[in-house]
């Protein structure tokens, strides 16, 4: 019993100790905790705060109203309706099995198909949960109402209100007529890291061809964010703050859209494919720009879209196409200015001096024919500009050299893009000797100079190219085209003067007035009638393929075969306002049938000017109706 | 071994309880009914709630076992053991699965996690071992053995159940008692070599889901919005507190959904991001005394079943809390352990209100010995 109770003792005794020990060893453990605690909250605990922080909000583009486009009268071309479109919040929520089954469900509500549901899988594959997913755009208000009364069922799918860009109701034949200016908005292909962050919305749509996608920085406007509080799940709680987006500004073009229409109508009563262009010699502005065939712009924006681009993109006669900025022609004698003009400045040529024609011209062992096969016996720059006798034109070129026209060509526009506010222009081409030897492996050949110098060959232009040639032609001055209207904002510039003689340049517009005034002018059919304001042209005819010598004329020859029609003009002679460029393709002769749409376009322009400067207060009108937003200039 | 003495009446035993044990627990258990109200978006219904009702009954059965006399523990203590072994080998062939994990038995009508059981029966029947063991036997290969014999059977059975969590428990509340009754350290410097050496032969064992949260825990930045995200958005909350809090209902974490498991194991954070560094310290600092009080108590027990037993019940209760803290805030792996009073959840509360009330029924031993010695 004693050993027990001393046992019993020293076991109380050891039990103690090894407590304490024990108990020590806790406070340790519990500091330890402590320490983490200071350390995870106290110390790292602001950078974490920030961690929060960014776990709790998330900040949202809310992407601008795009700015519309207007016509020169004000009149409100391209709109934006409000569409609904359903949206799946997929972060972190569904996978790949689960979303096929919410689309699956979504099906019918929404009217998905098959083939699109597999679609918007490989699109979700593809961006990963992080964005959210576009199912549907453009529903109806039957098919947003079906969505909220199930809105239950589909927790992670939200209904959101956007803009759908589409071209204004009402508008009839100018819808189709302004179609290629205005262009088409699309989806964002890519969005580099530096971008405007509101190109990473989704269903953002920005411009993609015409004044849409030319002049797109200001249509657009400047993305607003705003920033929410969203749950573990991503779904918005509420909105903390807000900076409302700078909605996009309005674009006041230079073509009135009643007067593009009449143009369009007149090209279509002659069942032509072709197009116009005029410009405002004076400011650039450009006046017309109609290119034929055309579509309807409001169906690429309705519910059957997708097979309205399908058969459009389809159409051999390329509806899509903007011949004036995107259709590549030979120049055809129109090319005979800039041979003209780049002799008399090199001084290889005297205006005075007469060269022989016999309908065909031997040069470097090669036969060269004149389109008229009598010839033109002898030709001085008056008549061989007059009658286009390609056999002068030879001769010019030959003497020039081929480097001197292309300089010119580019003096007069040719060759180049402008910043005309509308995207998708083709620079087309002038050939050059250092061009040759870099795509060919044989250099330059003198024959080409002289094709080149009648506008065949390689040379390529597009109609607005042709218009600023002759403007400058006209003014003497390197005019610029823009699609856009000039304001008190953004007033027209001053263009430079050319570099180019102007004896030459008088010699030259003296031609032009003989084409289309003077007896054996080729371009009489452009004329107005007598004591009315005087034109000045110059005809072509772009060869499609090439001519042999029995192929006469083109009457016998089938459609696609023919040659395209080319005019180009200004007017008042004396006193120019208006150049214009008219291609007709397959038209034959440029002067037959080109002249007189010339003709119709340039009394229609300088007519309705009439009009206004009796009216003035029609003219204040037209700046005056351009609408809540801030008509915008052109661009630079 | 002593002298027979008259028990304590029950209105004695009541009145000579160690209250600083319920005091401690009801406000430990009001902080976690505080908690959990901001944890389910500001309602006391339905969750805590339930919890109050739950704390009070068990409150009500720690008081009913703090009145049964030690002796009759003392007595239960091989049968529980056994039973509570018996159904925990029993789970594989009749358990219920859940969440992967076969934990719980049916019982007509009744759902039992012998686990639970096996809490308090590992305990007691430690103390019990080493009342009975004479001074400097438990250094002793055989008793050494017998008592790893003890703690080694349940730690295994729940390890395959699987239940990492639990079988750490069993672990830490066997090492500290075989450590309190006296074994020699070499046993502890041996077993550390050993486990150290077993440690490649143990990784190959472990499910798929424990290799995972280990990997998980060593760089929960790999998978930020999967596996490693419940220690990543804790490490977040825990920051967003800073020293002095979000303030009540406005931790954004919590409020938002981030912090997974929020009413359960992950509670702390959520008192860590609305009360900041100092809530969690006071929080710590409750436990600390709660267990501070049964060391205490522990100290003060005349025999040896009496001291080991609230001791024992003391590192199972110290156990849950630093393993619980030291998880979420990165320290150790996850491992799915409740903290105690705070957390939701029912079997765990009772086991450990039982656990208490056996260590006051202790505690009173304490004082009946004192009025025995008066006599020897």
């Amino acid at each position: 019993m004693r050993d027990g109770r001393c046992n019993e003792q020293t076991e109380a005794r050891q039990f103690t100790r090894r407590a304490l020990g024990l108990g020590a060893g806790q406070v340790a453990i519990f500091a330890g905790l402590a320490a983490r605690l200071y350390q995870l909250q106290v110390l790292e605990g602001t950078a974490t705060a920030a961690l929060a922080q960014g776990n709790r909000t998330r900040q949202i583009a809310i992407p601008p109203r795009r700015g519309r486009i207007l016509d020169a009268t004000g009149e409100v071309l391209t709109v934006n309706r409000e569409a609904f479109r359903v949206v799946l919040q997929p972060r972190r929520v569904l996978d790949a099995g689960e979303l096929r089954d919410e689309l699956r469900r979504l099906a019918p509500l929404v009217g998905i198909d098959r083939d699109e549901q597999e679609r918007l899988l490989l699109v979700a594959a593809r961006y990963g949960r992080e964005r959210p997913l576009l199912i549907a755009g453009n529903l109806t208000f039957d098919q947003v109402a079906a969505l909220e009364v199930h809105s239950l069922e589909f927790p992670f799918v939200s209904v959101e209100s956007t803009w759908a860009r589409t071209f204004a109701e009402g508008l009839g034949t100018k819808a189709s007529a302004m179609a290629h200016i205005a262009g088409t908005v699309g989806a964002v292909e890519r969005a580099a890291l530096d971008d405007d962050p509101v190109l990473r919305v989704s269903d953002m749509r920005i411009g993609k061809t015409g004044v849409e996608a030319g002049m797109e920085r200001e249509l657009r406007g400047i993305a607003g964010s705003a920033v929410v509080e969203v749950d573990a799940h991503g779904r918005q709680v509420r909105l903390l703050r807000e900076t409302a987006p700078r909605e996009g500004r309005d674009v006041m073009l230079a073509v009135d859209a009643g007067q593009q229409a009449h143009v369009m109508e007149r090209l279509a009563q002659d069942k032509h494919q072709g197009c116009v262009v005029a410009i405002d010699v004076a400011t650039g502005e450009v006046r017309l720009m109609a290119s034929l065939p055309t579509y309807d712009p409001l169906a690429l924006t309705g519910a059957q879209s997708r097979a309205a681009w399908v058969a459009l993109s389809a159409d051999n006669t390329h509806p899509l196409l903007n011949r004036a900025i995107a259709g590549l022609y030979p120049p055809g004698s129109t090319f005979k200015l800039v041979t003209a003009l780049a002799a008399l400045k090199a001084a290889v040529l005297d205006p005075k001096e007469k060269i022989e024609c016999w309908g065909e011209v031997t040069i470097a062992g090669h036969l060269f024919r004149c389109w008229n096969r009598k010839g033109h016996k002898v030709s001085d720059l008056h008549k061989g500009l007059r009658e286009s006798c390609d056999c002068y034109f030879y001769e010019a070129a030959r003497r020039t050299g081929m480097d001197a026209i292309a300089g010119m060509a580019h003096e007069l526009g040719l060759g180049q893009t402008f910043n005309a506010g509308i995207a998708q222009q083709k620079a087309g081409l002038i050939p050059s000797r250092s061009w040759k030897r870099f795509h060919s492996r044989t250099g330059w050949l003198i024959g080409e100079t002289l094709l080149s110098g009648i506008g065949q060959g390689y040379v390529q232009a597009t109609p607005l190219q042709l218009a600023v040639m002759a403007a400058r032609v006209a003014t003497g001055r390197a005019v610029v085209p823009t699609l856009l209207k000039h304001n008190k904002a953004r007033p027209a510039p001053e263009f430079a003067a050319l570099d180019i003689p102007p004896a030459a340049l008088a010699a030259v517009r003296r031609g032009m007035v003989a084409v289309v005034n003077e007896p054996g002018g080729t371009g009489q059919s452009a004329g107005f009638d007598e004591g009315e304001v005087l034109v000045a042209g110059k005809t072509g005819t772009s060869q499609v393929t090439a001519v042999s010598a029995d192929h006469d004329l083109n009457r016998a020859v089938k459609m696609s075969e023919r040659d395209h029609a080319v005019f180009v003009a200004y007017a008042p002679a004396s006193a120019p306002r208006y150049a214009i460029a008219v291609l007709l393709e397959h038209g034959g002769g440029g002067g037959a049938n080109a002249g007189p749409v010339v003709r119709d376009c340039l009394k229609l322009l300088l007519d309705q000017d009439a009009a206004r400067a009796k009216t003035p207060a029609a003219m204040g009108r037209s700046s005056a109706g351009a609408g809540p937003n801030a008509v915008t200039g052109a661009p630079g | 071994m002593f002298a027979p003495c008259h028990s304590l009446s029950f209105a004695e035993r009541f009145t000579r309880l160690n209250w600083f044990v319920p005091a401690l627990v009801c406000l430990i258990a009001a902080i976690g009914a505080v908690t959990l109200t901001s944890a389910t978006g500001g309602a006391f219904a339905p969750w805590a709630a339930r919890h109050t009702l739950r704390c009070a009954a068990g409150l009500v059965v720690m008081l009913g076992c703090a009145l049964v006399p030690l002796r009759v523990w003392m007595a239960l203590a091989v049968p529980a053991y056994i039973a509570a072994l018996a159904l925990l080998i029993a789970v594989p062939f009749a358990g219920a699965e859940a969440l992967g994990a076969k934990r719980w038995l049916n019982a007509g009508g009744l759902s039992i996690q012998p686990s639970e059981i096996m809490k308090v029966a590992l305990v007691l029947v430690l103390a019990r071992l080493y009342g009975v063991l004479p001074q400097g036997a438990a250094s002793r290969p055989h008793w050494v053995a017998l008592a790893l014999l003890l703690i080694g059977l349940p730690v295994v059975l729940t390890l395959r159940q699987p239940d990492l969590g639990t079988a750490v428990l069993f672990a830490g509340i066997g090492g500290g008692m075989l450590f309190l009754a006296g074994t020699s350290l070499w046993y502890y410097a041996a077993g550390a070599a050993g486990l150290v050496a077993l440690l490649p032969v143990a990784a190959a064992h472990l499910a798929d889901y424990q290799r995972k949260r280990i990997e998980i825990f060593l760089d929960p930045a790999s998978d930020p919005l999967g596996a490693g995200y419940h220690i990543t958005q804790a490490r977040i909350a825990l920051g967003n507190g800073g020293a002095s809090g979000q303030g009540y209902l406005q931790g954004s974490q919590t409020q938002l959904d981030f912090v997974p498991e929020k009413m359960t194991d992950f509670i702390f954070v959520t008192i860590g991001e609305e009360w900041g560094f100092a809530g969690a310290c006071l929080v710590l600092a409750l436990y600390a005394a709660l267990i501070g009080v049964l060391f205490a108590m522990a100290l003060k027990g005349r025999t040896a079943f009496a001291r080991l037993l609230i001791a024992g019940v003391a590192i199972s209760l110290s156990v849950y809390v630093v393993i619980n803290v030291a998880m979420v805030t990165g320290l150790v792996p996850v491992v799915g352990v409740p903290l105690p009073l705070i957390s939701y959840g029912g079997t765990s509360l009772i086991t450990l209100m039982v656990a208490l009330g056996l260590a006051l029924s202790a505690g009173l031993e304490e004082e009946r010995e004192t009025l025995a010695g008066g006599r020897r």
